[in-house]
């Protein structure tokens, strides 16, 4: 519909305004014909969600074992969500919003990190 | 030296982006969700510490029934799904399609508030309530904060179906659309960390 007011590709919108030193910022767009990429993302967010729910109702390993591991595939899990579905590396000429959440998520992981780990010892006190 | 010249197959920017002030709001939104993942952080970290603090209420082990859990996961991921197809369909230019899957989403989600209602109004029907424990006020304002931003979402996916139905995808409507995904997407994330250290984590005893 508006397909002849959208002039501007991708490389030119790069060219026009960035700092070429900053390589992992450069946008990347997929487009298909077929919505495989999105197909893959659902598949595997099912395939990690009742991994994690099978694993932990079947006890199978040690409790910590289990929680760390159960832990990696949530994170695994967020990382397919922004890739696949977010299109964390699109954006106009850069794709700023990757600092800002790579700053939030070592924020965010440190705080929860940190309070998981300080209430590993509470055992000890009480 | 000539200018480069112009790529039959160069990539076009999508839509949402063609528009310099329309593609700085979706940076914008990049930095509105970068702040609401501090605020689900802290209510984790409060949840971290007190999980195991019941008073005299309910263990999570005893309180959570996985049955509703799991549907309610299964809801937002698939929610999760469809409106990435709809944001493939409105790149292909697809109103009514898109329109389609974001209607879809919109059910999924109420589907999803739904079961998290039903659950909560039965904990409440055995006295667990936000009063009981910390364990169930780190409980209720973490999976209750998760639970207003799918039940806002709503309200914001039908207001964004009423604009499309009436401009149709413009680069205003498709910033708009993107941006909603963005949010949309981003509470799946958090709804599986709920899962994976709330839920299971309640279940690892």
């Amino acid at each position: 519909m508006s397909e002849s007011e959208q002039s501007i590709t991708v490389d030119e919108a790069y060219e026009q305004d960035n700092d070429k030193s900053i390589k992992f910022l450069r946008p990347r767009f997929h487009a298909e014909a077929f919505p495989t990429v999105q197909i893959f993302g659902y598949v595997g967010s099912l395939v990690l969600t009742f991994a994690a729910y099978f694993l932990v109702m079947n006890h199978v390993l040690p409790v910590l074992a289990l929680l760390i591991i159960i832990l990696t595939l949530a994170a695994l899990q967020a990382a397919l969500q922004l890739g696949v579905f977010m299109h964390v590396q699109e954006g106009r000429g850069m794709a700023w919003q990757i600092i800002p959440l790579y700053l939030v998520f070592l924020i965010a992981f440190g705080m929860v990190g940190m309070s998981i780990w300080i209430m590993l010892f509470k055992s000890g006190v009480s | 030296m000539s200018l480069p010249s112009v790529d039959e197959h160069a990539q076009k920017l999508p839509l949402e982006f063609a528009d310099e002030h329309e593609s700085l709001k979706i940076t914008g939104f990049w930095m509105f969700l970068v702040t609401d993942v501090l605020i689900f952080a802290s209510l984790f970290s409060t949840y971290a510490v007190f999980h195991n603090s019941v008073a005299a209420g309910p263990t999570a082990d005893q309180l959570f029934k996985m049955g509703p859990v799991l549907l309610e996961t299964l809801l937002l991921l698939t929610s999760s799904f469809t409106i990435g197809l709809g944001i493939y369909a409105m790149r292909k230019g697809q109103v009514r399609a898109l329109m389609a899957w974001t209607f879809l989403t919109i059910l999924l989600g109420a589907g999803f508030v739904t079961t998290e209602i039903h659950d909560f109004v039965s904990f409440a029907a055995l006295h667990a309530t936000w009063h009981t424990s910390a364990f169930l006020s780190a409980f209720d304002i973490l999976v209750g904060t998760h639970g207003a931003h799918v039940t806002f979402g709503i309200f914001w996916a039908v207001t964004l179906l009423f604009q499309l139905k009436k401009h149709g995808i413009t680069e205003r409507t498709a910033r708009k659309i993107y941006t909603f995904s963005l949010y949309w997407h981003f509470l799946d994330i958090v709804w599986v960390f709920i899962f994976t250290f709330v839920y299971l984590n309640g279940k690892l005893g």
